[in-house]
């Protein structure tokens, strides 16, 4: 046993070179992976201690009580007159309203309006820090109606100066206001680059059409117990309006932050496992080119008594050991991984805070269970074959592994295609119940998809190496290099097969993402062209909701006929809740195409009618004239009558309300799009003119025609698909490095061949050409493997996703080959250290290396 | 296209110094070497594998080095042929001075005017026998003179193995396609490293009366690293190494005289 440990450490020892090589496959999966959780766990620290921080000097709120948001990011308004009563309340020291709208928006000194990436502009009222935790850094607090404040990095990032002049957009226009002060929130301002502003309260009421009104009562007790406090105040409250205690306050808005947190974290560990999955690829290549170059040595150590037992034992605990070092490296990658993740962030302008470096056991069993996984995996093929080689092999030449029970092969690959296909087409079709079952289904049996492909490669990989490699046998100055390079490619179909299977992985998953994206483009397209007929667009770059006035102008217009603003909410029908639309019916089908199948939109313009979609009324056995029961936040449950029933949900959804019917049951009266028909006898001209100066008071929307409107939502599709194309090349450079690795280890293997060759003639170019050209014909292949298979996912994907959505597969060829060109250049670059090496071994030790 | 052009700088020889060798008539040199050293390593764990040797291998000739283990024949044999750089000494291959050559110069000179038999490991296994035979060639973007490869071809018997991989071969049937490889680009020397060492007897001798064939019949120069005196037999002259000092010759050698003078070496 100790013999076996010794020669273990000695034979990693002795090749310290391929050990880094192999471990660091391992290291950058279990980086990508420990990264997500550092960055992660980070975060959340970060924000658990702002929101405890910010609510300390809190003991309990009054809000209003909702059994769900009746528009995302909203709260419901409570009547101002309610601090009073709270005020009243025995054990109430202090009662401060607060009120939170994410509607204003500051103009910078040029005019142009104050832009985040994403996150949000608050505009809050003035109150006492100790409760809000907004803090004066500098200047004064906001006291008379035309002052406000703003945070201090903000005020940085967008050039306000205390004592300047800036316009506020709110429901009635710009408005000018005095930047007085600047303030802090908590110690750092960690608020992730949300811009936040303060005024008066009667201002802030008042420049978001809620005068009167509040959104929440912050209370401080006296020292009386929490929760006598609570339980006193919602006696002292009406039913609709609740109180209670910080640390439920506390424990939502962690969750809240964790909510987000997760699904950022949960996106990057889907790409970390990409990642380690093609990492797996590549160590089970490298172990086995290793293992071809032992052969001399296992059998020396089988000829002098070593079982076969101790063979497998010794190839395992190597590779266990380069599992434990990848782990515990990867952990230190992974934590410069994160940093290096929030600069790059902070650097696309997220504004990510600092956060301490947090290991968690979870991280740390992480990288241990991928590290050591991964290289086990990777292993158990390669050590069951290092045990069959035979003592004999160490005195005779020439022993070649067996082909591996081709046979069982074929149909542990076609059982696995077919496990995989199944899980795949569970998750997409098959109703299974909860996110996380989906996700298995769905990953998992990707997962063996791939596996199987991979299986199944090295069948048909030499005569597709031979082919691909054609081309370069009859270009003139390849001709020889050339031929060499497909003779390797094509001789050893089983490493040609697993080099090109990481590559395929990568390439299938930008391939399925390109043909996803493609065909959502031009459905988008389609769908836009024959369903939104609306001549002109307003709506916010980011998506915010505006006041409801903006409609008004433009209605006003004269230039304009058919106006209408769109409102998105939430209901509640049988205890789901659904999206809901608003629109002016009278005017709907003239600005947005919903293909009514029966009833008439116009004729139910009133506040107790209903638009369903088809597949409502389908589920529901629904029909014009029925009847509906439908629950709101503020209204509670409502009954409605079916005025119409569509068929195209683009935009409108399933359900559709009449203004009318928004107004009398949501508290908010903000839109989020306004749709518009040019006058018959009017020009564009005339009519982009007549906007402009509604424009001018608005400078925060965009006011787009159709066609600028389309132009733009096709833009951020195209920004979404870099991003993910960005996210899996890091899959993709993996796989490259797997390319430079087994072309290393394979000129390590054919150190012979190569010395031979040099000796009888071939220049040192020419050895440089041959390497590299084998990686190229290698990586076209696993980029053409790949980007078949991600068509076909790509495929599956498209039909299952509604008909809403995407209405019709796109498939981009001239996109995709220049992936594939991409993809081989990239090999054949990857190859060119191992390719330098090959062309300065000296001859005579390579010809002598045995 | 052709990319390879015959480079071949002019160069006179200046004096050719004491030659402890004495060509068996007047025919040209075809390589020779003057005050050829070889040292590996340095301080105290030097070796001298060769010593200052002065030799010249005779054109149409076929010789053979041998000496104990150890001696440098191997190392003389790769000095000569511009695989291994020398530590100090002259070595030319016809008027051509090796050491002066860059990697590039060399490895084209080796290409075009060499031919090289090993003992083991000659041919590239993923190339057939007749891409093996061929390789030099087009490595240089040339091809073959058809007459003359057919005539090799025929010679080694090869005929019929041209489309089979080197691991469908016998060890004999490689060694011959090696030869083949070495035949067909018409070089001024071949250079053989215990061409025999690695087969039975029947397949070679079978060798080496084929390289006597190349000597006798189409005018090619070969020379021959052996230990088996059978082998220095064929050879027209043999010349002996011992401690990298060349030390003797003997002409015409017969497998006992050869014997005798190993025997008396190695005491």
């Amino acid at each position: 046993m100790r013999e076996i440990l010794r020669l273990t450490f000695r034979n990693l020892a002795a090749s310290k070179l391929r050990f880094l090589l192999t471990s660091f496959a391992v290291l950058m999966g279990v980086s990508f992976v420990v990264s997500s959780f550092v960055l992660t766990d980070g975060l959340t620290k970060t924000f658990d201690a702002i929101v405890e921080d910010s609510n300390s000097g809190l003991d309990a709120q009054v809000r209003a009580r909702v059994d769900f948001e009746e528009v995302d990011f909203v709260d419901l308004p409570i009547d101002e007159g309610l601090v009073e009563v709270v005020a009243g309340v025995d054990g109430v020291d202090v009662a401060e309203p607060g009120f939170q709208s994410m509607l204003l928006v500051p103009l910078e000194s040029d005019g142009d309006p104050v832009e985040t990436t994403g996150s949000p502009i608050l505009s809050f009222n003035w109150t006492d820090p100790e409760i809000s935790g907004l803090a004066l850094a500098e200047g004064s607090a906001p006291e008379s109606a035309d002052e406000f404040v703003m945070d201090v990095d903000s005020a940085d990032r967008y050039d306000f100066v205390i004592g300047e002049q800036y316009d506020v957009v709110g429901t009635a226009g710009r408005e000018p206001f005095e930047l007085v002060g600047l303030t802090r929130f908590g110690e750092d301002n960690a608020v992730a680059g949300a811009v936040l502003m303060s005024f008066t309260l009667d201002e802030v009421q008042r420049l978001t059409g809620l005068d009167g009104q509040i959104h929440w009562i912050d209370v401080a007790g006296d020292g009386v117990d929490t929760d006598t406090l609570v339980s006193r105040l919602n006696g002292a409250l009406p039913s609709d309006v609740e109180s209670v205690s910080s640390d439920v306050v506390v424990a939502e808005e962690k969750d809240d932050f964790s909510g987000a947190l997760d699904i950022f974290g949960n996106v990057l560990l889907g790409f970390a496992l990409v990642a380690v999955f093609v990492s797996t690829f590549i160590i089970g290549n490298t172990f086995n080119i290793l293992l071809g170059q032992r052969v001399k040595q296992l059998a020396l150590i089988r000829a002098l008594g070593a079982s076969r037992g101790q063979v497998r034992f010794s190839s395992m605990l190597e590779s266990l050991i380069i599992g434990v070092a990848a782990s515990i490296f990867g952990l230190g990658g992974g934590v410069l991984l994160a940093l290096g993740l929030r600069s790059v962030m902070n650097a696309m302008g997220f504004a990510l805070p600092a956060f301490d470096i947090v290991i968690s056991a979870r991280t740390v069993i992480a990288a241990l269970l991928v590290g050591i996984g991964v290289t086990l995996i990777a292993s158990i093929s390669p050590a069951r074959r290092a045990a069959t080689v035979p003592p004999v092999a160490a005195m005779r030449p020439g022993f070649r592994f067996g082909s591996g029970e081709g046979t069982r092969r074929t149909i542990i690959a076609i059982v696995l295609a077919v496990i995989g296909v199944t899980g795949v087409g569970l998750g997409l079709f098959g109703n299974l119940d909860g996110t996380p079952l989906v996700l298995l289904s769905l990953g998992g049996g990707a997962v063996l998809v791939f596996v199987s492909v991979a299986m199944f490669a090295p069948l048909f990989s030499s005569p597709s190496a031979s082919f691909l490699g054609l081309p370069l046998e009859h270009l003139p100055w390849s001709r020889t290099t050339g031929h060499m390079a497909r003779e390797n490619a094509a001789s050893n179909n089983k490493r040609t097969a697993s080099t090109a299977a990481g590559l395929m992985i990568g390439l299938a998953l930008i391939g399925m993402a390109t043909v996803v994206a493609s065909s959502l483009k031009s459905s988008f397209r389609d769908q836009m062209g024959s369903t939104l007929t609306a001549d002109y667009l307003v709506n916010h770059p980011s998506d915010q909701n505006f006041s409801e006035q903006l409609a008004a102008e433009v209605a006003a217009l004269p230039e304009f006929s058919e106006v209408s603003g769109v409102r998105f909410g939430s209901i509640r029908v049988d205890g789901d809740t659904k999206d809901v639309t608003s629109t002016d019916f009278a005017s709907l089908i003239d600005l947005l195409d919903v293909g009514v199948l029966s009833g008439d939109p116009a004729s139910a313009a009133n506040p107790t009618s209903m638009l369903i979609h088809r597949d409502v009324a389908d589920d529901r056995g629904l029909e014009v004239g029925d009847s509906i029961t439908v629950e709101f936040a503020a209204t509670g449950e409502q009954p409605f009558t079916i005025g119409a029933i569509y068929e195209n949900a683009f935009i409108i959804g399933n359900y559709a309300l009449d203004d009318s019917g928004w107004e009398a049951n949501f508290d908010t009266r903000d839109i989020n799009v306004v749709a518009a028909n040019i006058a018959p006898d009017v020009d564009e001209a005339e009519a982009a003119v007549a906007l402009a100066t509604v424009e001018a008071s608005f400078p925060q929307l965009e006011f787009e025609t159709n066609d600028e409107f389309r132009q733009r939502m096709e833009g951020q599709l195209d920004s979404l698909l870099v991003i993910i194309n960005v996210f899996l090349g890091l899959a993709i450079l993996i796989a490259l490095l797997g390319i430079a690795n087994t072309m290393a280890l394979s000129v390590l293997e054919r150190t012979q061949e190569i010395g031979l060759m040099r000796a009888i003639g071939m220049t040192r170019r020419q050895t440089r050409s041959m390497i590299r050209l084998e990686a190229a014909i290698v990586s076209l292949f696993g980029a053409l493997l790949g980007l078949v298979v991600g068509l076909f996912f790509g495929w599956v994907a498209v039909i299952a996703i509604p008909e809403s959505i995407i209405s019709s597969i796109d498939i981009p060829l001239g996109t995709l080959a220049v992936y594939a060109v991409i993809a081989t250049v990239a090999g054949l670059l990857a190859a060119s250290l191992p390719a330098r090496r090959a062309a300065r071994l000296n001859v005579l030790d390579a010809i002598a290396a045995a | 296209m052709s990319e390879d052009t015959r480079t071949n700088p002019a160069e006179t020889r200046e004096g050719t110094g004491t030659a402890l060798v004495e060509p068996i008539g007047d025919g040209p040199m075809a390589a020779t070497a003057v005050g050829l050293t070889k040292i590996y390593g340095s301080g105290d764990t030097q070796v001298i594998a060769l010593d200052h040797v002065e030799v010249g291998f005779q054109a149409q000739q076929l010789t053979a080095i041998m000496g104990p283990s150890g001696s440098g024949k191997s190392t003389l044999l790769h000095c000569m042929a511009g695989l291994d750089s020398v530590t100090d000494g002259d070595v030319r291959i016809g008027d051509t001075r090796i050491s002066d050559l860059s990697d590039k110069q060399l490895t084209l000179l080796r290409r075009q005017r060499l031919g090289f038999i090993f003992q083991a490991f000659n041919l590239v296994p993923t190339l057939s026998a007749e891409e093996n035979i061929l390789l030099p060639l087009h490595l240089g973007g040339r091809e073959p003179d058809q007459d003359w490869e057919q005539r090799v071809v025929e010679s080694l018997q090869l005929g019929d193995r041209l489309k089979h991989r080197p691991s469908e071969l016998s060890g004999g049937q490689q060694q011959r396609v090696a030869v083949a490889r070495a035949l067909v680009t018409r070089p001024d020397i071949i250079f053989a490293d215990e061409p025999t060492g690695n087969l039975d007897s029947k397949a070679g001798n079978e060798v080496l009366g084929f390289l006597r064939r190349a000597v006798d019949d189409w005018q090619q120069t070969v020379v021959m690293v052996t230990h088996d005196p059978g082998a220095a037999s064929y050879a027209d002259v043999v010349i002996f190494l011992r401690d990298g000092k060349l030390v003797g010759r003997l002409e015409d050698p017969t497998p006992s005289h050869v014997y005798d003078r190993i025997r008396a070496l190695e005491e």
